[in-house]
């Protein structure tokens, strides 16, 4: 057990002595993080604010009154009255001699080379290489700390014969490339990945000389269970972690502060880029959300999601069998002759959830004031099981992110956070570290449920019933417990019971419940479970639903019975999503923006497709969207903040760079070839601005308080609840799958991520393989409502025992290789019996 | 001189057996203390005795035991070091092989004396014989009631366990040896807090070598006085040396503290081996300076060998003679730290390797001018500037070898030959 992390709220505040010069700082910090608070500088290279002190580096030395030798600052606490030397002759020796020990160890020619300014100065761009021999052929060069260190304390000369220890980089794992040879041993990455995510993927390996980093027992990262958080690389000081995309793209010009496009938490992100163009994303510190923290999807999967050879920059028109790239007039002229003179019921919009506040604001304007229908709809509805009304009223609740990590007794429903939502699993742990109590209610194993003081285990789609007997019992004490409530869920009367002890007690409670949770309880016990929690003290809740701005979608009137604010759209003549799925109406012009909740075209006369990708299947009109670095907006998360979304990449239109535009421009450009009013905005900020007076509460510039709704919609009539399955049979459990971004899924454009292949095909326990005498990779058939699916069996140890799990996308862009399973999807949320049976490969 | 006090047993036939140990008047210590004593009582013996640790440091352990904090509602943990990978070093595994029960009653008592109820004994992988000894003793002295739930009817609690090492020398360093216990890879931990403080689990730990906690019996037996008396002021008892090297009879020895190395040597040891000349003595285990052969007169307790510039460590004493290479013997020694230093901290981890390959390109014929100052310069590098004392372990002999044989080192590397072996050796 290594000592705590200091953390000081509300401490004293002390004097001290640094460099005989008087100094103050929080009583109970590090002499280290004294010296920083008061501008002095003392290096450092193993130390890290988010980890346990190491004491590695010992670049941290420094002489204090009354103490012997030289105590290191990152490892000592200040006390009172503290005199600290933290630069003499003697200190500074000894600092260059123990970087004098690391370069020796460490390819540093260039560092001590008397050529360095030549050739820096002739040097235009950064040498790629295989192999970094020297600075200039190291990816972290002019971005390293150690190079930096090297040159503010001067070492000009190695006296020992340099040794290069002739590892081979490792480049076989998706995301980021690994170069020990450049590796200073700090720790870093090893306590990140320990300490704050808790995957404990990397260790020291070897001991003396031969120590290394890596997996143990020579396991690749994949197979080691490693999340590709990124949070190990953005800790190390060198070259040795490096982002495979951005490696070579040298020091970059500069960041902003943006938010993450790709999920709900809404993480505060820096886009670092490097000749106009995004470069790489690093975790902002913003303690309310994520604290310098980020999941794969966000910290690796930008730069190529808006990069990517496939992506769509120009308006295409199809003009016989062919298709045509047009300029801006003609594509409008086209689509707006198509809207011209439409009947109710004759158009559908599709807007996907992930857009700008201020697109899908406009959006709806475009459809309800220019083409007066409220035929507007999303897959946001996938994502808000149980109906608009619970989820308007789930906003109601007090809910953060942060009171996660300062809770006394956390509840985890569904949750499992290695790559959906991993923010919040970082805030859990959190609060496990100081004390807290976690329990997990989940039909699947998860990350959670391994650090959790009580896991359990419910049936699949029982959670919500445990959830409500769990609060029901923290109302009454045991004694008053509803005997049904927990039967027939799976889970032991004592182990609830003890559960609900652990908890009763503490003080603050936060519950949170995944969007695999939501998805499988049709009859809302969970909601029904979090408004009764609602009276508690010191309580506060975060239901996750995926979808980056799906709470935007529902505030602004993106699906086509509520206006914008929640007020009750008139009902008259609208057109589904599910309309048109199930065959009830078949209108004439669909507008897909940024949707492709279809496989194959839908049988409607003209479809205009506006996204950064061209979605799966033939379309008349395309109409290129500009990506997330590409316009300026605002998201808000699952919270409420109303979060700025910066646009880096300006390009100007080309023959290379494309035309593409915001999707409220785009809507603003058709308006006004319709010859339409009030749709004319100049800029972002204008929609934003008629947002803010349009909707109650909503701030007129970017503003990242959370807000509560005021629920004004009627939860609808809940449905049936689940059913305990018959004994025989399996469960068929359809997830919503996660990584959707407008019409595509990620795993088809981030290569990384597809080979991860975390939602592909049926998912069954290795005993349930087993038992059928399968292995991974085979096909299987799954009996479901009399229909035969095949697809390709997927050994995953977290998958409740005796159920099928299968991802249903809610974007199918490049998701053909899954089309065989489409029949399953429109299982979403009831839970079947299925009986399976496997063969063989031959 | 020779007093024979732990190894009184050694020799007789099934001396590791419950019956030998109980016929040669085992556990009578632990009976009594149990009944009669308090715990503050045992410890206050102890302290009395004069008693220091064995492990390599000599820390009074009346005082380590006192540096447990009271009433915190925590566990208190006992480990028994018996990590013995010193090179030079063999004395506690002597004793747990030979008479394992010594070493059982030794720790119950020291755990009745703490207030622990939970004590580990962890022994090095390599000593696969020992542990297996130290198990069958274990459950020789369970099933006599001497361990377990209510011992002797006394209503305390003692229970110990065996784990075993996987063979680093640095889980010999306390605190490695507790993050090794608990599962860990043994890393030495930052200090402060000590293990007294935050040990095994998070609590009170006091961490005792085998051959300290094997005094305790007797100092209870026959009172901290007569043990006090054994040796001089503040070196009581006698002390075990294992003695290899060129000696006419190596193998472990006990003596009083304060018996002079020459009378260990020649009397005990049989001089030199071959009537050869002796050249030098590291008297406590391979990490401690040497002495040179004009400094055997030193009397063997902890300050005397302390004046003479070296330790007296954990009694390891290796014995060189004329035709020994200093500079091979360097190079010997700093390849093991070398090689076991855990890599933790920068100064041991990239100071000890560049040793040995300076040391050992002198030993080739192929030293450059300079690299004795280099070298004392990288003993400069690492001697007190380390996480956990490996690296000075690894400074100090390097140091005083190149100190105590300058002459030497300068010979090879200008003769680029050996001086002493008179040719390459
Ligand atoms: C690198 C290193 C290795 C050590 N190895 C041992 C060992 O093998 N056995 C031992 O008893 N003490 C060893 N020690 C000393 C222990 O850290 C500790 O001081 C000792 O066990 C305390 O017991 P004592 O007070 O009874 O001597 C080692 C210390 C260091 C720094
Ligand atoms: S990417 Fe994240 S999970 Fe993987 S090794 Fe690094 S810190 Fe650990
Ligand atoms: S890989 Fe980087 S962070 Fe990890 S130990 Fe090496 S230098 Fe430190
Ligand atoms: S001195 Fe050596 S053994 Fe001790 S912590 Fe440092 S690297 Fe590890
Ligand atoms: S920062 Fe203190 S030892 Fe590395």
């Amino acid at each position: 057990m290594s000592p705590k992390p200091i953390r000081a709220k509300n401490a004293r505040t002390i004097a001290i002595q640094l460099d005989h010069r008087a100094a103050s700082c929080p009583e109970g910090v590090t002499v280290l993080r004294a010296a920083e608070l008061n501008g002095v500088f003392i290096p450092s290279l193993c130390s890290h604010k988010d980890l346990s002190p190491f004491g590695g580096c010992r670049l941290c030395m420094v002489e204090i009154d009354g103490m012997r030798g030289y105590p290191l600052a990152c490892s000592t606490v200040v006390q009172d009255g503290m005199s600290v030397l933290t630069e003499t002759t003697a200190i500074r020796e000894m600092r260059r001699d123990i970087l004098e020990l690391m370069l020796s160890e460490h390819p540093s020619s260039c560092l001590i080379c008397t050529e360095q300014a030549e050739c820096r100065e002739n040097q235009y761009t950064i040498r790629k290489s295989g192999v970094s021999t020297g600075c200039r052929t190291c990816p972290k060069d002019g971005q390293c700390e150690l190079q930096s260190l090297v040159e503010k304390l001067g070492v000009s000369e190695i006296r020992h014969p340099v040794y290069y220890r002739g590892y081979e980089a490792e480049h076989d794992d998706p995301f980021f490339d690994r170069d020990y040879n450049l590796c200073i041993l700090c720790g870093r990455c090893v306590r990140m990945c320990q300490e704050v995510r808790g995957a404990s993927v990397l260790a020291f390996m070897n001991r003396g000389p031969k120590t290394q980093i890596g997996p143990a027992f020579g396991r690749s990262h994949v197979e080691a269970g490693c999340e590709f958080c990124g949070a190990c690389v953005s800790v190390c000081p060198t070259g040795a972690l490096v982002d495979k995309a951005s490696k070579w793209d040298g020091k970059p010009d500069g960041a902003e502060i943006s938010t993450c496009p790709f999920c709900a938490l809404g993480c505060q992100v820096e886009l670092h880029h490097k000749n106009g163009r995004l470069s790489k994303v690093h975790p902002h510190l913003d303690h309310e959300i994520n604290d310098g923290q980020l999941c794969v999807r966000g910290r690796f999967c930008l730069p190529e999601t808006t990069h990517h050879h496939e992506r769509a920059r120009k308006p295409v028109l199809k003009r016989g069998r062919y298709f045509r790239e047009v300029d801006w007039p003609e594509a409008l002229e086209d689509v707006a002759s198509r809207l011209r003179g439409l009947e109710a019921g004759d158009f559908l919009m599709l807007i996907s959830p992930d857009l700008t506040n201020e697109s899908l604001y406009t959006a709806q304007k475009f459809v309800r004031s220019v083409l007066r229908t409220n035929s507007i709809d999303s897959t946001a509805r996938w994502a808000l099981p149980g109906g608009t009304g619970v989820w308007s009223r789930l906003f109601s609740l007090p809910i953060s992110i942060e009171a996660l990590a300062h809770a006394d007794a956390i509840i985890a429903v569904g949750l499992d956070s290695r790559f959906y939502f991993s923010v919040a699993g970082v805030q859990i742990r959190r609060a496990l570290r100081e004390g807290a109590v976690l329990v997990t209610i989940d039909s699947r194993d998860s990350n959670l449920a391994r650090v959790a003081d009580h896991w359990l285990r419910s049936a699949p789609g029982m959670e919500g019933r445990v959830l409500r007997a769990m609060v029901e019992r923290l109302f009454s004490g045991d004694a008053g417990a509803a005997p049904h409530a927990a039967a027939g869920c799976g889970i032991e009367e004592v182990s609830l019971a003890k559960a609900v002890r652990s908890i009763a007690s503490c003080r603050s409670l936060a519950v949170v419940v995944s969007p695999s949770a939501f998805a499988v309880d049709p009859g809302g016990e969970l909601a029904e479970a979090l408004f009764r929690l609602e009276g508690r003290e010191q309580t506060t809740f975060l239901p996750l639903m995926h979808g980056t701005n799906t709470r935007g979608a529902l505030e602004l009137g993106a699906l086509g019975e509520l206006l914008p604010g929640f007020e009750k759209a008139d009902d008259a003549a609208r057109v589904s999503l599910a309309d048109v799925l199930e065959g009830r109406a078949r209108p004439k012009v669909l507008y897909l923006v940024g949707e492709a909740p279809f496989f194959e075209r839908p049988p409607c006369e003209y479809v205009i497709a506006q996204d950064i990708y061209l979605p799966p299947f033939e379309v008349d009109a395309f109409l290129p969207a500009a990506s997330f670095v590409e316009a300026e907006g605002t998201l808000t998360n699952v919270e409420g903040r109303v979060q700025r979304s910066a646009a880096v990449e300006h390009l100007p239109d080309g023959a290379r760079t494309g035309r593409v535009r915001p999707d409220w421009m785009i809507f603003s450009m058709l308006a006004e070839t319709l010859s339409a009013d009030g749709l004319h905005f100049a800029n972002a900020g204008e929609v934003l601005c008629e947002i803010s007076r349009r909707v109650a509460g909503f701030p007129a510039s970017g503003d990242r308080r959370p807000r509560r709704t005021s629920p004004t919609v009627d939860i609808l009539p809940r449905g049936a609840g689940a059913h305990p399955p018959a004994d025989s049979a399996r469960r068929l459990i359809a997830e919503p799958g996660g990584f959707r971004h407008r019409g595509i899924d990620l795993s088809h454009v981030v290569e990384g991520l597809s080979e991860l292949r975390l939602e592909e095909g049926l998912r069954l326990h290795p005993d349930d393989l087993e038992e059928l005498g399968v292995k991974d990779g085979d096909r299987i058939v799954v009996h479901v409502d009399g229909m035969n699916v095949t697809g390709t069996a997927r050994a995953d140890a977290d998958c409740a025992p005796r159920s099928v799990t299968v991802h249903r996308p809610h974007a199918y862009g490049g998701l053909a290789h899954r089309q065989g399973l489409q029949c399953l999807y429109r299982f979403d949320g009831r839970l079947l019996n299925v009986t399976v049976s496997g063969h063989r490969n031959s | 001189m020779e007093e024979r006090v732990l190894t009184r047993n050694i020799g007789r036939p099934g001396s590791e057996t419950l019956k030998a140990y109980r016929d040669s008047g085992g556990y009578t210590a632990l009976s009594r203390a149990l009944k009669e004593m308090s715990p503050e009582d045992v410890a206050e013996r102890v302290t009395r005795s004069g008693l220091r640790g064995r492990g390599g440091a000599g820390f009074p352990t009346g005082k380590k035991w006192s540096f447990i904090p009271k009433g915190t509602g925590k566990q208190i943990y006992l480990c028994v070091n018996a990590d013995e990978s010193e090179p030079g070093t063999f004395k506690d595994r002597l004793l747990i092989e030979k008479d394992p029960h010594m070493v059982v009653e030794g720790t119950a008592l020291a755990a009745y004396a703490i207030g622990c109820r939970r004590a580990y004994i962890y022994i090095r992988g390599e000593f696969v014989h020992g542990a297996r000894v130290l198990e069958g003793a274990l459950r020789e002295a369970r099933a006599a009631g001497f361990l377990g739930r209510d011992v002797l009817g006394s209503g305390v609690d003692i229970e110990i366990h065996v784990h075993r090492g996987a063979g680093a020398y640095i889980c010999g360093e306390e605190t490695a040896l507790i993050e090794s216990l608990e599962g860990k890879r043994g890393h030495p931990r930052l200090k402060p807090p000590f293990p007294a403080v935050v040990g095994l689990y998070g609590c009170p730990t006091v961490v005792n070598n085998v051959e300290t906690l094997a005094c305790v019996p007797h100092i209870i037996e026959r009172g901290p006085e007569w043990f006090a008396s054994l040796g001089p002021p503040n070196n009581g008892g006698t002390k075990l040396f294992s003695v290899s090297g060129h000696v006419s009879r190596p193998g472990v020895y006990e003596v009083r503290m304060g018996t002079p190395l020459r009378a260990l040597l020649d009397e005990q040891c049989g001089g030199v081996a071959g009537g050869r000349r002796l050249k030098a003595v590291i008297p406590g285990g391979s990490s401690v300076p040497v002495l040179t052969a004009d400094d055997i007169d030193v009397a063997l307790d902890f300050e005397s060998v302390a004046a003479k510039g070296s330790m007296l460590g954990s009694g390891g004493v290796i014995v060189m003679d004329e035709r020994t290479c200093m500079v091979k013997a360097g190079a010997v020694v700093a390849r093991f730290y070398a090689h076991e230093s855990c890599g933790q901290c920068t100064p041991c981890r990239e100071g000890t390797p560049w040793m040995e390959r300076v040391l050992w390109r002198i030993e080739r014929g192929e030293g450059q001018s300079g690299d004795l100052e280099l070298l004392l310069s990288m003993c400069v590098n690492i001697f007190g500037r380390c996480l956990c004392p490996l690296g000075d372990a690894a400074a100090m002999p390097v140091r005083s070898y190149i100190q105590r044989f300058r002459d030497e080192f300068e010979y090879h590397i200008r003769e680029r030959r050996c001086l002493a072996a008179g040719g390459f050796s």
